[in-house]
């Protein structure tokens, strides 16, 4: 299914601050993650996903560093801060109101 | 053969050149490149399909720059100056910083010391001295800077210090006298014969290969722009420091002319060097962009001058000034060809600038062997001097690289030879002119008595 690129826009910082709560992580693994989770329905691309962490990463909601990968290289690695944990959850919030929302309108279509 | 580190080292070089990505980006994206290869190179495909698929994953290479551009612009000055990823290149950059500083001092401080021993500016006599000397006061410390950075071995050291020392014995012996034809001729052509020394030691070990060589000529370019943009910065503040001392009655002249001028001239050349070293694929090049915007223009003016003086049937070459000017005009006629050429990407098929860089060729060509013709008559009605020598030599030699580069230009435009062979062969001739120089600086003086 084609995700629409607003939704996909809208929905890459939650997304992204709970793959990183979960644990620290890097571009490569952020992508194959949510490909993962949504069951191969969201499939990011790369021009989308770096521009956001660094977005985020100005915003003061995650932080980077540079770190060995197994093989050796030099990899960029993100963690999340404190007020990205907050802008998470209020996210979370948000999601859950328009997703309630909608559960109850659809609920009565059936 | 495949071989899968160029072709990451070529895509990543391509991305570099776009100038919208910092280091860190670029080191992100290619590790980001890498794990996709690996992992589909684990599900069995070979490394050329794996490269590809992940090429072609990763998006088009434009549409991420636009993107990166997006959270960049910011950073397009900025990241010249920013802390470098790891730390031994942090390391790196702050003992350049380092060296350029003490640099600058010590060729100030080496400009001064004659000053010491009765050959200060205001003294008589001493015009020529700096004159013939200026050269050797700072090239040398460029040509160490990049020593050091490219960690030279002692051999490289102990010839490159070499040869500046032998020319700064030579050019000092050598007696000279009225009207000094031969001492202004070698003045000015020391100084690029040492700037070709300075490129064996940008260069460093592969000073023969090609591809360091053209790395040297955009290497100039670069240092000309730079050094316009930083001389000008030093002259508004030394124009205002003059200016702000003056208003509370202090004459801050006289410390100017004795040291702000001949330490903000070291501090600004030297910063030059450091600055178009460490900006080097970070910022697009702006000598190429130059170029192609002036050399149409420049082509206009000279079809034009040519057809005019064939209507109105005029020479230009009578007067000796004229050809001096003409001279300089054809060397930057070749400065804009060659910064078109150093841009360009040899796999590229011929666009409408290696069109116009033809034509550009042909008729500096032209007006190169009109000239000739000026300096041969001028040769036989007044017979041998020293500058006219020099004159026909250059024209000579401007000619035989216009003609060069021009039959090169028609073979590849048929399809012939590859353009790697132009910039081969370009930067081949770099030797004749090192050669010219030298004799024009060292030979000459002998040929002609000093006179």
């Amino acid at each position: 299914m084609n995700v629409s690129k607003d939704l996909i826009a809208a929905s890459a910082t939650p997304l992204i601050l709970a793959i990183l709560k979960e644990n620290d992580s890097y571009g490569y693994a952020i992508i194959k993650r949510v490909k993962e989770m949504s069951e191969n329905q969201l499939i990011w691309t790369e021009g989308m996903l770096y521009p956001v962490l660094h977005r985020l990463e100005e915003q003061q909601l995650i932080e980077s560093y540079w770190n060995k990968s197994e093989a050796g290289r030099q990899r960029k690695y993100y963690r999340i801060k404190d007020a990205g944990l907050s802008e998470l959850e209020l996210q979370r919030q948000q999601w859950e109101v328009v997703h309630s929302a909608l559960a109850k309108t659809w609920s009565k279509e059936e | 053969m495949f071989d899968l580190e160029t072709q990451i080292q070529s895509w990543s070089d391509h991305l570099r050149a776009r100038g919208n990505f910092t280091d860190a980006d670029i080191s992100e994206l290619e590790d980001h490149l890498r794990d996709e290869i690996e992992d589909l190179i684990t599900a069995g495909l070979t490394p050329d399909e794996s490269f590809l698929i992940s090429v072609k994953r990763l998006g088009n290479v434009d549409e991420v720059s636009h993107e990166f551009a997006k959270v960049n612009t910011e950073n397009l000055w900025k990241h010249l100056f920013i802390e470098p990823v790891d730390s031994t290149a942090k390391k790196e950059s702050r003992r350049d910083i380092f060296l350029v500083v003490i640099f600058a001092l010590l060729a100030g401080t080496l400009i001064k010391i004659p000053g010491l021993f009765g050959l200060g500016f205001d003294d008589p006599g001493a015009d020529h001295f700096y004159i013939k000397n200026i050269s050797l006061f700072i090239l040398p410390f460029i040509a160490a800077f990049f020593m050091i950075k490219r960690k030279a071995n002692r051999k490289t050291w102990s010839t490159i210090l070499g040869v500046f020392i032998i020319a700064a014995l030579i050019i000092n012996i050598y007696p000279s006298f009225s009207p000094y034809n031969t001492e202004t001729l070698s003045s000015l052509h020391l100084p690029l014969l040492l700037w070709l020394i300075v490129g064996v030691a940008y260069i460093g070990k592969k000073w023969r290969s090609s591809q360091g060589r053209m790395n040297f000529i955009r290497f100039t370019g670069e240092m000309l722009v730079y050094g316009v943009l930083v001389s000008a910065g030093i002259f508004v503040l030394g124009g205002f420091t003059v200016a702000i001392f003056g208003a509370i009655q202090i004459d801050a002249e006289k410390f100017m002319e004795n040291y702000y001028v001949i330490y903000g001239a070291c501090a600004a050349v030297l910063i030059t060097a450091y600055l178009v070293e460490a900006k080097k694929s970070i910022v697009e090049n702006f000598a190429p962009i130059l170029a192609k915007i002036f050399s149409p223009l420049f082509l206009a003016i000279m079809v034009s001058f040519l057809v005019v003086m064939i209507i109105t049937g005029k020479s230009p070459f009578m007067e000796r000034e004229f050809l001096i000017a003409f001279d300089l005009m054809l060397a930057l006629v070749l400065g804009l060809v060659l910064y078109v050429i150093s841009s360009r990407n040899n796999q590229q098929p011929p666009n409408l600038f290696d069109y116009l860089n033809l034509a550009l060729i042909l008729i500096a060509f032209v007006i190169d062997g009109v000239a000739l013709s000026a300096i041969l008559f001028r040769l036989s009605a007044f017979g041998i001097t020293p500058n006219k020598l020099a004159a026909l030599g250059e024209n000579l030699i401007l000619l035989g690289n216009l003609g060069g580069l021009a039959w090169l230009y028609v073979v590849y435009f048929k399809g012939k030879c590859d353009f790697i062979k132009l910039e081969k062969w370009q930067t081949g001739y770099l030797n004749v002119y090192f050669i010219w120089t030298a004799v024009v600086a060292f030979i000459f003086p002998i040929l002609f008595g000093f006179y």
